[in-house]
C-alpha cells in the first residue's frame, strides 16, 4: 500500500511537496493502510498543482475529476436519482448473470466435461425416457464409443445410527459413477466392480457436507459400518468438498446399485438415468448413431419389450438445465431491457442538465477551451457517475444475490457455484465503461451549437436537437417498459390460470407429512401396517381432525411411481404399449380425506384392509377408458406391474387427479389397499382438519413421536403449500418479471415527466405570452398533455410491435395463455396510456399556473 | 482577516515551536482542538499562509525514519503574529457585550 501511495504521490505532486508528504506518511505508517490511502487521496485532492494549459495529462485528468465531483455534489437530486437508477439496474443485471453464467455457460466442474452425456431411450413421440437396467447393461457392453458409463436412480435412506434418525437424499449408482464423472473420493476409496452385485452392495460413499455435519468430519469412519435403514453399510469413502453433483444436486450419500440379475433390472422398467463418458475425439452425434444401431438389434432380439427405436444422447449440462434454461434466458433478456431503460433515463437526465449548462460551456469555449478538452470533461463526468452507479450496483448484487439463490429451485444444478464472481464483476465493469462513453457523449451532441449565440441569448436558449433526443429516449423507454409489462402480465395470467386448475381433489384444510418405519422393529410388512394403524388412530383422535389416511405418495409431491396396468384377459400386443399409471396404495379413508370422488362402484372399506381379503383396486376414469374403452371396468380383472404382482378385481372408478403438476400432462392412477401390496417404509400421512391445518402440526408430530420416537417425521406441510411449491419456479419468474416491469414503468413515467417538465420550464416565457394574449388554462394544459400523449402513443405502438415479436420466447413459461394474448396486450396498453397521461398532467398544470407578468419579467 | 483553519494551523505552528512540520502540527491540532485534519489539508493551508507571507519555511534534514525524505519546517513570521492579533481583536470587538464566553480575560 505504501509503495502504491508513494508511486501515486510522486507522479502527481510537485517533487519537493511530494518529498515532505511522503516523508510524513512513512513516519506515520503504523497507522495502517486505510489511513494511508485516505491521507494520499486527501493530499492528491488538496495539493496537486493546478493544470497548466498544456500540462501533464494525469494532472489535468485529476482536475477534470475534481470539477466533475464538485458538479455532482452541487446537484444532489440529479446525482442521487442517477446513481440509484444505475445502481439498481447494474445490480439486477449482475445478479441475474451471476446465476446464468455458472449454471448455463460455465462448463461443469469435471475433466473433459464436454464428453459427458446423458443417454435416454427415445419414445415413439421423440420424448426422452429413462432407461431400463438390462438395456443400459447391453448398451455399455456393446458400445465402442463409450469410455465409461453409469446408471443411477434415486435413493432416500434413513440414517439410523444415532439417537436422532434422519432421512437424507441420495442416489443408487453403478460402481463406475464417480470414475465416469472423473472425480475421486477425498478420503477412502472408490466403489469396486465386485461390489456392484446384489448382496455385496452394502457400501456407501458420503458427501463432504454430510460427513462434516453428521459425523463431525471423523476420518476413522472410512471402512467402518454405519446403520442405514437399520442395516449396517460400510463407508467406502468421502467425496471432496468441491464435488458438485450436477446430476442430482441434493444427493448427499451414494450406494452401489447392485441391480445385476434382479427382477427390476428389466427392459421395460424405465427407472434409471444413464450417464456416459464418450471417448475423446468422438462426437455425441456419432455416439448416438452407434447406440441407435445397438438398440435396433436389441429390439429384434426382444420385440415385445421395446415400443420405440432409438436413443437420445445429450450433453449433460444441456440436459440438467433443460427445465430452468428458458426462464433464465428470459430473465436475462428482461434485465437487459431494464438496464437499457435505466441508461436511457440517466442519459435523458444528463441532457436536461446539459441544457442548463449551455452557457457555462459557451464561456469555457470563449476562454479558449478546445472542443476535445470539453468532451474530455464531459467524459470524466460520465465516468464518475457510472463508477458511482457501478459501486451502488455492486452493493445491490451483494444484497440481493443470496436472496435470489435462496428462492431458486433447490434441485437446480450448480446452485453452490453461484456467487458474485470475477466474471460478473467484469460484466459490471464493461457496463460501467460503456455507460461512461454513452453518457459522456450524449450531451455533447446538443452542446456545440453556436457558442456566440448561446452567450448572447443567456438562459433563454432551448436545445431543440437536445429535446428530440430526449423525446426519442422516452419513446424507447415506454416501448421497453411495455414489453416488460406484457411479459409480467402473461406470466401473471398463466399463474392465475394454473392455480384455478382443478387438481381433482380438495387442497384446502389438509396437513401432509412423511412418516417412516425403518429398522429391525419393522422387519416384516405386518409391523409396518400396524404402525400405520396406530398412527391413524392416534392422530384421528386429536381434536380438530376430521379424518386421516395413509398413502404411499402425495399428488403434486414430485414422486414418480408408475406401473403398467393391463387386463390379463385382454393383453396388448407389446408390453411396452401398456398404459402406465401412478400407484396409490392407501388406507381406507384416503379418497374421503382427499375428497376424490368415486364415480362408479364403491370405495375401499375396512373389510379390504386385510392381507387375506380378495385383492381389489379402483382405477381413475382416464385409466378405465384406456384399458376398457367401451365397457364398464367394474368387476373386470386387472394386473398392475409384472407377472409377480397379483390379479385384482376392479371395484370402483375415481375422478382423475393431477399427479405430477397442475401444468403437467395428466396421468392415470390406480388405487389399492396398502395391506394388499408390499409395505413401504416411507409413507405420507394426510390429515383433513376442521380449522387451520398448519396449527395442528405440533400436535400431530407429538402424537406420532409418542408411538415411535426413533422414526423421523419430515416434510410437514399443508397441501396448499405443496401446491404452491409445485409452482414455485413460475412464482419466482413472475416476481422477478413483475419487479423489473414495475421498475421499468416507474422509469418511463419519470422519463415522460422529465421531458414535459423541461419543456414547460424552458418555455415559461412563451407560455406567459400566450396566456397574456388570452389562451385559456385548458388550452395550455391540452397542449402539454397532447405532447405527452404523443410520446406515450409512439412508445406504446413500438412496444406493441416489440411484445408481439418477443413474447414468443416466453412460450415455455406460459400456461393456458397464448404469447400474444389480446387481453394482456390491450390491458397493458390501457394501463400505460392512463399512467403516462397522469404523469403529463403535473407539468401541464404547472404551465397553466404560469403568471404572465412573472414569466415576462423573468427575462 | 484569517480563516478558521488558518488560525488553527498558525497557532499550532507556534505551539510546536522548533521542527514544526506536518506530523507534529497534525498531532498538536488533534490534541488541543480535537480535530483530525489530514496532512493534505494542513500542507495546503501552510502553503497558502506562506504565499501570504504569514509563515516562513526551511527544508530539514532527511532521516531514515522518514525513508530518507526531507521535512519542511515552518515558523510563524511577524506578519503572521500580527494578523492573528488583528483577527482576535476583531473577534473580541464583535463578541463584546454578547454572552458568547469570548470576553477579554
Amino acid at each position: 500500500m505504501i509503495r502504491f501511495c508513494v508511486w501515486l504521490l510522486e507522479r502527481t505532486l510537485r517533487s519537493d511537496l511530494a518529498d515532505h508528504v511522503i516523508g510524513d506518511l512513512i513516519e506515520q505508517q503504523e497507522r495502517g493502510a486505510l489511513w494511508m490511502l485516505g491521507e494520499t487521496i486527501s493530499a492528491l485532492w488538496h495539493l496537486h498543482a493546478r493544470p497548466r494549459p498544456h500540462g501533464d495529462f494525469a494532472q489535468s485528468v485529476l482536475a477534470d475529476l475534481r470539477v466533475a465531483a464538485r458538479l455532482l455534489r452541487r446537484s444532489p437530486a440529479f446525482t442521487f436519482v442517477s446513481v440509484v437508477t444505475l445502481g439498481l439496474a447494474i445490480g439486477a443485471t449482475t445478479a441475474i448473470f451471476s446465476v446464468i453464467e455458472p449454471v448455463l455457460l460455465r462448463p461443469l466442474p469435471y475433466p473433459n466435461a464436454e464428453q459427458l452425456a446423458l443417454v435416454y431411450e427415445r419414445n415413439a413421440d421423440g420424448s426422452r425416457d429413462n432407461i431400463g437396467f438390462a438395456t443400459f447393461h447391453d448398451l455399455v457392453a456393446q458400445s465402442r464409443t463409450i469410455e465409461h458409463a453409469a446408471a443411477l436412480g434415486e435413493w432416500q435412506p434413513t440414517l439410523s445410527d444415532k439417537s436422532e434418525p434422519e432421512r437424507v437424499r441420495g442416489d443408487r449408482v453403478s460402481w463406475t459413477y464417480f470414475r465416469t464423472l472423473g472425480v475421486r473420493p477425498a478420503l477412502g476409496r472408490d466403489f469396486t466392480e465386485d461390489e456392484d452385485a446384489p448382496g455385496k452392495n452394502q457400501v456407501v460413499m458420503l458427501s463432504y457436507g454430510l460427513w462434516q455435519r453428521r459425523y463431525g468430519g471423523d476420518t476413522s469412519i472410512v471402512g467402518k459400518a454405519i446403520s442405514i435403514d437399520g442395516n449396517p453399510m460400510t463407508v467406502a469413502g468421502v467425496m471432496p468438498a468441491t464435488f458438485d453433483n450436477a446430476l442430482s444436486p441434493q444427493a448427499k450419500i451414494w450406494r452401489v446399485l447392485g441391480y445385476l440379475n434382479q427382477s427390476y433390472a428389466c427392459r421395460t422398467c424405465h427407472s434409471l438415468r444413464m450417464i456416459a463418458r464418450i471417448r475423446p475425439g468422438v462426437s455425441l452425434e456419432t455416439a448416438q448413431g452407434e447406440l441407435d444401431g445397438i438398440k435396433s438389434q436389441l429390439m429384434q432380439e426382444y420385440p415385445k419389450e421395446y415400443a420405440a427405436a432409438g436413443t437420445i444422447v445429450g450433453r449433460v449440462q444441456d440436459e440438467v438445465t433443460m427445465a430452468t434454461r428458458p426462464a433464465l434466458w428470459a430473465l436475462g433478456g428482461a434485465v437487459l431491457l431494464v438496464l437499457l431503460i435505466a441508461v436511457s433515463n440517466v442519459v435523458s437526465l444528463q441532457l436536461a442538465r446539459a441544457i442548463r449548462r449551455v452557457q457555462e460551456f459557451a464561456v469555457r469555449g470563449a476562454l479558449g477551451a478546445s472542443r476535445a478538452r470539453m468532451i474530455r470533461q464531459l467524459l470524466t463526468e460520465g465516468l464518475l457517475l457510472a463508477t458511482l452507479g457501478g459501486i451502488a450496483g455492486l452493493i445491490v448484487v451483494y444484497a440481493t444475490l443470496p436472496l435470489l439463490v435462496a428462492r431458486l429451485p433447490q434441485n437446480m444444478p450448480r446452485l453452490a457455484a453461484i456467487h458474485v464472481d470475477p466474471g460478473a464483476l467484469g460484466v459490471v465493469t464493461a457496463i460501467v465503461l460503456l455507460l461512461a462513453v454513452v453518457m459522456g457523449l450524449a450531451p455533447a451532441r446538443g452542446r456545440f451549437i453556436d457558442l456566440s449565440s448561446a452567450l448572447r441569448s443567456g438562459r433563454r436558449l432551448s436545445g431543440t436537437a437536445n429535446h428530440a433526443t430526449r423525446a426519442t429516449l422516452v419513446v424507447g423507454e415506454v416501448a421497453l417498459a411495455m414489453i416488460l409489462l406484457v411479459s409480467a402480465g402473461l406470466l401473471g395470467r398463466s399463474l392465475v390460470r394454473l392455480m384455478s386448475m382443478d387438481a381433482g381433489f380438495d387442497t384446502t384444510h389438509l396437513l401432509t407429512l412423511e412418516i417412516n418405519s425403518t429398522g429391525a422393529r419393522y422387519g416384516n410388512d405386518t409391523s409396518v401396517y400396524e404402525f400405520h394403524d396406530r398412527v391413524r388412530e392416534a392422530v384421528g383422535a386429536l381434536p380438530g381432525v376430521v379424518s386421516v389416511a395413509v398413502a404411499n405418495q402425495l399428488p403434486l409431491g414430485g414422486n414418480v411411481d408408475m406401473y403398467g396396468v393391463a387386463d390379463p384377459d385382454n393383453l396388448p400386443a407389446k408390453l411396452e404399449q401398456l398404459p402406465f399409471a401412478d400407484r396409490y396404495t392407501v388406507s381406507t379413508g384416503y379418497l374421503n380425506t382427499m375428497r376424490i370422488p368415486v364415480l362408479a362402484g364403491r370405495g375401499l372399506t375396512t373389510a379390504d384392509e386385510n392381507e387375506s381379503a380378495p385383492k381389489v383396486a379402483l382405477v381413475s376414469e382416464a385409466l378405465a377408458k384406456r384399458v376398457w374403452p367401451n365397457e364398464s371396468p367394474l368387476g373386470k380383472r386387472m394386473r398392475a406391474g409384472g407377472a409377480e404382482y397379483p390379479i385384482r378385481t376392479v371395484i370402483g372408478v375415481t375422478g382423475n387427479i393431477r399427479h405430477s403438476g397442475l401444468d403437467a400432462k395428466t396421468t392415470m392412477q390406480w388405487y389399492a389397499p396398502e395391506r394388499q401390496f408390499d409395505a413401504d417404509n416411507q409413507e405420507v400421512l394426510i390429515v383433513r382438519t376442521a380449522g387451520d391445518p398448519g396449527a395442528l402440526a405440533p400436535a400431530v408430530r407429538r402424537a406420532i413421536s409418542a408411538i415411535d420416537p426413533t422414526q423421523p417425521i419430515v416434510k410437514i406441510a399443508t397441501m396448499d403449500d405443496v401446491v404452491a411449491a409445485s409452482t414455485s419456479q413460475r412464482r419466482l419468474a413472475l416476481v422477478l418479471f413483475a419487479t423489473f416491469a414495475g421498475a421499468a414503468l416507474l422509469l418511463a413515467i419519470a422519463g415522460i415527466y422529465g421531458v414535459l417538465a423541461g419543456t414547460v420550464s424552458e418555455r415559461t416565457r412563451e407560455i406567459g405570452v400566450r396566456s397574456a394574449l388570452g389562451a385559456t388554462p385548458q388550452r395550455l394544459i391540452g397542449q402539454i398533455v397532447r405532447q405527452g400523449g404523443r410520446l406515450a402513443a409512439f412508445g406504446i405502438l413500438l412496444g406493441l410491435g416489440g411484445s408481439i415479436a418477443l413474447t414468443r420466447y416466453l412460450q415455455s413459461l406460459l400456461f393456458g395463455v397464448p404469447p400474444n394474448d389480446p387481453v394482456t396486450l390491450v390491458g397493458v396498453c390501457l394501463l400505460l396510456a392512463a399512467v403516462t397521461l397522469a404523469a403529463s398532467f403535473v407539468p401541464a398544470a404547472r404551465a397553466a399556473r404560469v403568471e404572465p407578468s412573472t414569466a415576462l419579467r423573468s427575462e | 482577516m484569517l480563516g478558521e483553519l488558518e488560525q488553527i494551523v498558525l497557532l499550532a505552528v507556534m505551539r510546536v515551536g522548533k521542527d514544526a512540520y506536518g506530523v507534529p502540527i497534525h498531532d498538536e491540532i488533534q490534541r488541543r482542538a480535537g480535530r483530525d485534519l489530514t496532512l493534505g489539508t494542513i500542507y495546503k493551508t501552510l502553503s497558502r499562509l506562506e504565499e501570504k507571507g504569514l509563515v516562513a519555511s526551511h527544508v530539514g534534514e532527511p532521516t531514515a525514519q522518514r525513508g530518507g525524505r526531507r521535512t519542511r519546517c515552518y515558523v510563524v513570521s511577524a506578519a503572521g503574529k500580527r494578523s492573528l492579533q488583528t483577527t482576535f481583536k476583531a473577534l473580541r470587538h464583535m463578541a463584546s457585550g454578547l454572552d458568547v464566553g469570548l470576553e477579554p480575560a
